[in-house]
């Protein structure tokens, strides 16, 4: 028991520490905000085809709907591996060391850590979930439910990537361009903004995009993160569906064990 | 039975080539004031990392209050306060949840935790301060929160590694007040490093240690009875009267006009007095400093400070 209180005040500590922290509170509404309000009703239009003189959907969903999954996993996505900087900020200003002495063990550490900034980027996931009603997403109950579990999946998973990240980085600049560098194009390459097409087979899709790009695509877990928030959000899948929670299983196990190696030297 | 508070045994630390610590030994016992002083990178702050269970030693052992700091470092932990050189609280949290953060991660249960902040708040004087964020803290303040903050939980050995560095003489002094005061309120052993050689008066015990080794440990006074140098210095009014001294005492020094006779005791001064009473225009006495049982013991300054001769234009 007295080993949860501890576990309990450094997520408590995470949390304030976000909320005084307003620069990351109007990202995580502005965020979203962009990307469904002008993208996503820019794009939208866009997002059919004419076959024989009948206005189609690419897929049976508006692109407002398709691209709503994928700005949830954005906006996980910053939060999560941006809740790291506060790794760099201990390490920086000092405050590591008294976690260092303290008579915690160090995977409780990291678990409190992990489940301060997946708790933040939650957060910042849910604020894309009131956008729904706007976006023509209906939300039933079970679904949400099954879509938060997901959703704090990847944000545990996320969260040890960034503290991996954090790691290996020592300044703020440096892990401020280095984070951008790995959420943009793992988010861009998630088949988040457009679709790998399902009806296609995965030879048309190759004649159709260059190689290079599926296999990114395929390969990026992300990808399936997206894919599986889709299926339960709006009920369409590129993959079968068991591949998302297969996947971010994988990303969270190898993730914190990594973290955690990396914690257990210092 | 009392259980030492720290006992070290045969401690050896290697950093690349350089012996960082060699072979020390060493005991402190329970409500101990015990000073570590020696010179940049005399090994202080390994020894003290690794009393903090954050290094670990190549060889030999360390125990806090009979833990091992390597085999048992969680209890050891439990055992220790330690106030580090650089401030380590968070900045964004108020003085209260930096002090309610401490008391969780140690275990301390609620009403406990609460009553003692409380109480120790008042201690070092911040109960006003309690709610404020510690970013508006001076430098001075957020040492006393961290004083305070060592001993939410029951530290009985509490570390502190040049606690008073970049701080001003008042808020230096004020730092030892405070330290004397919650030592006679709660009774711990306190180990410090320091740079302020005048600070070292305050523990019963100085070791002085230098490139790995420990010269000398025993009680301030001793040390400055058995190293220190007593000097007698003489502003003589003439060149013969500064002839007749020098010839008096031969092995004085004569520097920039003055005569310094070096090892002096107290016959030395009652002779000047007697014998060349008119002639001397200005006497005075140095008493032995740690400062100079330490130049005495290392060959080197306590402090290597960069000459700043040039500098000004």
């Amino acid at each position: 028991m007295g080993a949860l209180v501890g576990v309990y005040a450094i997520w408590l500590r995470e949390i304030k520490r976000a909320l005084r922290d307003r620069g990351q509170l109007i990202g995580g509404v502005s965020r979203p905000l962009l990307w469904v309000l002008i993208l996503g009703i820019g794009l939208n239009p866009y997002f059919r085809a004419e076959i024989y003189g009948e206005v189609r959907f690419v897929v049976p969903y508006t692109y407002l709907q398709f691209i709503f999954p994928a700005v949830i996993v954005l906006n996980i996505m910053y939060t999560a591996v941006q809740s790291a900087v506060s790794v760099i900020a201990d390490r920086e200003f000092g405050f590591l060391r008294e976690v260092l002495v303290s008579p915690m063990p160090r995977s409780l550490v990291l678990i409190g850590k992990v489940l301060g900034g997946a708790t933040v980027a939650m957060v910042h996931g849910c604020i894309v979930l009131i956008l729904a009603e706007f976006t023509d997403v209906n939300l039933r109950l079970g679904d949400l439910f099954l879509g938060l579990g997901l959703m704090f999946l990847l944000a545990f998973g996320l969260t040890c990537l960034g503290i991996v990240i954090a790691n290996r980085i020592r300044s703020f600049e440096g892990f401020g361009v280095f984070s951008n560098a790995v959420i943009l194009p793992l988010y861009f390459t998630s088949s988040s903004v457009f679709p790998l097409d399902p009806a296609l087979s995965g030879a048309q899709t190759r004649v159709l995009y260059p190689e290079w790009l599926v296999t990114l695509v395929e390969w990026n877990p992300i990808t399936y993160a997206v894919d599986s928030l889709r299926g339960v959000f709006i009920g369409f899948n590129q993959f079968d569906e068991s591949y998302g929670p297969i996947v971010m299983v994988i990303m969270v196990v190898a993730f914190f064990a990594i973290a955690l190696w990396d914690f257990r030297r210092t | 039975m009392t259980v030492n508070a720290v006992e070290i045994a045969g401690l050896s630390k290697r950093y690349g080539r350089t012996l960082a610590l060699d072979d020390i030994n060493l005991t402190i016992g329970a409500d101990e004031t015990f000073a570590l002083l020696g010179p940049n990178g005399a090994g202080k702050t390994t020894l003290i990392h690794i009393l903090c269970t954050i290094l670990r030693p190549d060889s030999g052992t360390a125990k806090i209050s009979g833990h091992d700091v390597v085999r048992q470092s969680l209890r050891a932990r439990k055992n220790l306060g330690v106030i580090f050189q650089e401030p380590s609280l968070d900045a964004r949290l108020t003085v209260r949840e930096n002090l309610e953060f401490h008391g969780m991660v140690y275990r301390v249960p609620r009403a406990v935790r609460r009553q003692r902040i409380t109480e120790l708040l008042e201690l070092v004087d911040l109960s006003d301060w309690a709610d404020k964020l510690v970013r508006t803290l001076s430098a001075g303040m957020k040492r006393r929160v961290e004083l305070a903050r060592a001993l939410i939980h029951d530290a009985k050995v509490v570390i502190l590694d040049e606690p008073t560095v970049g701080l001003d003489a008042q808020s230096r002094s004020n730092i030892w007040t405070y330290l004397r005061q919650l030592k006679a309120a709660r009774g711990f052993t306190l180990i410090v490093t320091t740079h302020y050689i005048e600070e070292v008066d305050e523990a019963d015990r100085v070791c002085i240690i230098d490139h790995g080794r420990i010269l000398a440990l025993d009680a301030p006074s001793t040390l400055r009875a058995e190293h220190g140098r007593e000097i007698v210095r003489v502003v003589p009014r003439d060149a013969a009267a500064t002839a007749a001294i020098r010839a008096r005492f031969p092995t004085a020094e004569e520097r920039d006009g003055d005569i310094a006779i070096i090892g002096a005791d107290s016959t030395v001064t009652e002779t000047l007095l007697r014998d060349f009473g008119p002639q001397i225009r200005n006497l005075s006495y140095d008493r032995p400093s740690l400062e100079s049982v330490f130049l005495a013991l290392t060959g080197r300054e306590i402090r290597d400070q960069p000459a700043t001769r040039g500098m000004r234009g």
